[in-house]
């Protein structure tokens, strides 16, 4: 058994995410400690389900565990079963809608709005009778904190493509576009295509710990997108180093920057975090990544996904400032309270809570500097 | 006639609704039937406009986030599409890895189905000791431990276990990324070979010896639900009389076999040696596959096109308030006539209406018995959908460990070439004709100047959702719900538990409310006469086909125009 002592300094040494994908385990005993009920909505808009079905590839803990094993004290009540989820959810009709209004009825305090697809003009995806805007709108208002699972409701994704018809975005530039700033700012981004199980799993366990977790300037939490495909993470790197590439038809050993490698230009985890229980990621199976982490995919520099960058220049990091994570020491009972692996979160968080009021954006800067707005 | 809407429909793929109007049969103790039902899609992308002007291999990542439910299928759709567009055969290598991913995606799908979008339904209709085991696990741990949910929960355990091999080999599920136009980007290696049979071995196990059995199980709760039927309706019912359409069932067969690829495969009017055939099933018998013979109407559907286009020359201008139109799917019909598509039809152009599978385990070779069926209803039904889906199941659960063996034997022979890369086609055009889970799909793509100048998808979710076509013919969905034999109780989902076995429904009611005390109407809908009745049928109905609607719906704009409209 690995002593508290010892977590501590190897959440200081492996950096959260590492730590956190080697312990998350742990999450289900510090999440039985959370006393109360959490209530999760999660919406549906233009998107195409594939972020439901990559949750329930969840693994440690996986899905089941996520619906059973975490419950509210000892009353034996799913914590994190949601509200509403209409992929598995057993209501619909009349039902379903209730269930969705009266969530957004719920007293503030312990309200996690899910959001999965993108935000289109009016009229191009009803659900319950009234447009996804409405919903969107009206639940946003009601959660005490927004996850944007996916990049069609990060940054509007797939559906967001050049030649969209349908004006999709993504939640925060839709909350902007209808006069919520301020809930917009605190929208957490969780884009990939589709999202990674990991990432949604960990934040809103750290969210009922009570922990927001750092985010960089596109909102995205810097333990799953802090750092760079290509530069950190890629297990093909010394390949590029060597000029090793491979080639369509002929080899799939060497960098894969000649097939159209995106990794330059990428930022998250996947090359050490993987994919289905750590089983491959893009890049293992000779594919070029794609950048589907990226505000811009599938169109800027994401796109052609099979011809070259024109150059290899790293992007600098989205964050202007990647504070290493700092232990914001607690005193011995309320690490007993929570349990270790709570305390994990919390200095993953980064004493995210404390920074919560500095970490600010600077996308509308960059925004208004490219005259988009 | 009273009118019921159910709208958002929970545990399918996308935003459908249905619209029903039922009236009181006497003959049939006066309870309430379905008389005309209508199905809408309301959500829609437009895919087809952003594929325009891309390089043409992009569509192979595009056109799977059609859908995060069934991505494997469009993308060796469109991968096909693209093989034939640019004239690349793929490696026998390829096809294997390609047949292997397929195969362990099919095991995934089909059993998420049974288990977590269908099962809910059919698990009260199974009664409590058949059915606790596949209800959802509402009372957390100990439930489990006393078998509420074990089997629930065993499936999310497998369907995770199956994806991983899909992941091996494509990177990530969902949404692969190693199809590539004349094969797969990823090579056979025998590390690969070994884990994914390391991993589908449980996955089989889970297929043949508890799906298989929770069917036959199945088979026999049905048997009950005609007994209780006939007390309470006077007439036996059971899951083989509900949600019948009209026996016309269309496939494009999948899993090729290596040796006859181009003879037989490539040639969708063969088609005959792949595990499934391709063929059109009518008057009880199957036709060879014509894909001519495709078309869309659109009469019914918010577009300004002219009904009967093949998707060769398709288009899908928007016409929002099109008089009389009512659906974002359009109508495909094949010779003219509505087709249903899916595991069933799948199962009858491939075997007939007998089927005979074997369940011999790859490893041990243990044999486990025939798993034996004979289509209950020649013009479908949701016990027969339910089945040949399961049946689906197994026969991908064989098929795997056999590909996995002939890859392996390439492998061993040093045949491990896994792309026969051809450059991109100035001009060409191109189709992929395969079977997504749901039912027969289609990607029509036509290259210029390098570049995507058309892209059209005729998907299941618009076979079985399209509205009614051009000759007012309702689509095989809507003619499934009101066929005659949707019932539509004025009882609760417990009081049509208890009924089928005393104290069960009380169990159900003690589970839902548990979580919520609202549940206890589940599934009941206000009639405009203020009157409460249950829409389970009709729902148990709409999820036999496992419909799946994000890609049912596609949108081309030639001048890349903005359109702006509402639903009605």
């Amino acid at each position: 058994m690995i002593s508290r002592r010892d977590f501590i300094k190897s959440i200081a040494v492996m950096g959260a995410a590492t730590f956190l994908s080697l312990y998350k385990s742990d999450l289900v005993s510090a999440l039985r400690e959370v006393k109360d009920y959490w209530h999760i909505c999660w919406l549906n808009g233009a998107g195409c389900t594939g972020c439901s079905v990559s949750f329930a590839q969840a693994a440690d803990p996986d899905l089941a565990e996520i619906l059973t094993s975490i419950t509210v004290g000892t009353s034996g009540l799913p914590i994190a079963l949601p509200d509403w989820m209409y992929v598995v959810h057993p209501a619909s009709g009349s039902l379903a809608v209730e269930f969705i209004e009266d969530w957004i009825k719920y007293r503030k305090g312990q309200k996690i709005l899910v959001v999965e697809g993108a935000i289109q003009k009016e009229g191009f995806c009803e659900t319950g009778g009234r447009d996804f805007r409405e919903w969107v709108k009206e639940a946003s208002q009601a959660a005490d904190y927004i996850v944007a699972f996916g990049s069609c409701s990060a940054f509007g994704g797939i559906p967001h493509a050049n030649g969209n018809p349908t004006g999709a975005m993504g939640v925060q530039d839709f909350l902007k576009e209808v006069g919520l700033n301020n809930i917009a700012m605190n929208v957490i981004n969780l884009p990939r295509c589709p999202g990674h199980p990991d990432s949604l799993t960990l934040t809103l366990a750290s969210l009922m710990l009570g922990v927001v977790p750092e985010l960089d300037n596109y909102n995205r939490p810097l333990m799953f997108y802090g750092k760079n495909i290509h530069s950190e993470y890629c297990p093909f790197r010394p390949f590029f180093e060597r000029l090793e590439f491979s080639k369509f038809g002929q080899s799939e050993s060497g960098c894969r920057f000649k097939i159209g490698c995106k990794g330059p230009i990428a930022w998250a985890d996947c090359s050490s975090r993987k994919w289905n229980n750590r089983t491959a990621f893009c890049i293992d199976v000779g594919a070029p990544c794609i950048a589907c982490s990226e505000p811009e995919f599938p169109d800027g520099k994401t796109a052609p996904f099979f011809v070259e960058l024109p150059e290899v220049v790293i992007t600098p990091p989205p964050a202007t400032t990647v504070k290493p994570v700092e232990v914001t020491p607690l005193p011995i009972e309320t690490l007993r309270a929570i349990g270790i692996a709570g305390l994990i979160i919390a200095a993953a968080g980064g004493a995210a809570a404390i920074y919560t009021s500095r970490r600010r954006r600077s996308r509308e800067l960059e925004k208004e500097a490219k005259g988009e707005v | 006639m009273p009118k019921i809407k159910v709208d958002p429909i929970s545990r399918i793929e996308g935003h459908l609704n249905i619209e029903c109007r039922i009236e009181s049969v006497p003959e049939l103790k006066g309870e309430y039937f379905v008389k005309e039902c209508k199905a809408a899609v309301t959500m829609f992308r437009g895919f087809e406009v952003f594929l325009i002007g891309r390089d043409p291999r992009d569509a192979l990542l595009f056109t799977p986030r059609v859908c995060g439910v069934c991505p494997n299928p469009h993308s060796i759709a469109s991968a096909m599409a693209l093989d034939d567009a640019f004239g690349a055969i793929p490696p026998p290598a390829a096809i294997l890895i390609r047949n292997i991913e397929e195969a362990a995606y099919y095991i995934y799908d089909h059993m998420i189905h049974f288990y977590l979008l269908i099962g809910p339904e059919l698990a009260v209709l199974m009664g409590p000791e058949y059915g606790a085991p596949i209800l959802p696990p509402v009372l957390g741990r100990e439930g489990i431990a006393k078998g509420i949910g074990s089997h629930y929960v065993k499936c999310i355990e497998m369907q995770r276990r199956a994806n991983e091999v899909v992941a091996l080999w494509g990177g990530k599920f969902p949404h692969v990324t190693n199809y590539y136009p004349g094969g797969v980007l990823v090579q056979p290696t025998p590390e690969r070979i070994a884990q994914s049979l390391a991993n589908l071995v449980p996955v089989w196990e889970f297929v043949a010896l508890t799906m298989i059995e929770d069917v036959k199980k199945l088979l026999y709760a049905n048997e009950r639900l005609k007994e209780v039927t006939e007390t309470v309706l006077g007439v036996r019912v059971g899951l083989e009389n509900i949600g019948e359409c009209n026996g016309n069932f269309l496939s494009f067969g999948m899993l090729p076999r290596v040796e006859d690829y181009e003879s037989d495969w490539l040639d969708t009017s063969k088609r005959n040696n792949s595990v499934f055939k391709a063929g059109a099933w009518f008057n009880g018998a199957r036709h060879p596959l014509d894909e001519n013979r495709i078309t869309e109407d659109a009469k019914y559907s918010f577009y300004d096109v002219p009904d009967g286009l093949h998707p060769w020359d398709g288009r899908t201008v928007p016409m929002p308030n099109k008089p009389g139109a009512y659906a974002w799917t359009k109508a495909p019909r094949y010779d003219g006539k509505v087709f249903e598509v899916g595991p069933l039809a799948r199962m009858l152009n491939t075997f007939g209406a007998k089927w005979k599978i074997p369940r011999i385990h790859p490893i041990t070779g243990d044999d486990y018995g025939v798993f034996e069926y004979e289509v209950r209803n020649p013009k479908g039904s949701v016990l027969d959908r339910v089945v040949a889906r399961a049946a689906n199941a197994l026969i991908c659960a064989n098929m795997v460990f056999e590909f996995l063996r002939e890859l392996a034997k390439l492998y061993s022979e040093g045949k491990t070439q896994n792309i026969n890369d051809k450059p991109i086609p100035k001009e060409a055009k191109g189709r992929g004709l395969w079977e997504a889970p749901r039912g027969a799909l289609s990607h029509w793509i036509k290259i210029k100047d390098y570049k995507i100048s058309h892209y059209q998808l005729v998907v299941p979710g618009t076979w079985n959702w399209s509205p009614r076509d051009s000759k007012g013919n309702p689509g095989p969905g809507e003619t499934a719900i009101q066929c005659g034999t949707t019932w539509i109780p004025r009882l609760t989902v417990p009081e049509i538990a208890n009924a089928l076995y005393p104290g069960w429904g009380d169990l159900v009611a003690k589970a839902l409310t548990t979580l919520n005390m609202k549940y206890s109407g589940l599934n009941l809908e206000k009639t405009e006469r203020g009157e409460i009745v249950n829409a389970t049928i009709p729902l148990l109905i709409v999820r036999s086909f496992d419909p799946c609607l994000a890609c049912g719906v596609h949108i081309i704009s030639p001048e890349n125009k903005t359109y702006t409209f509402k639903l009605n």
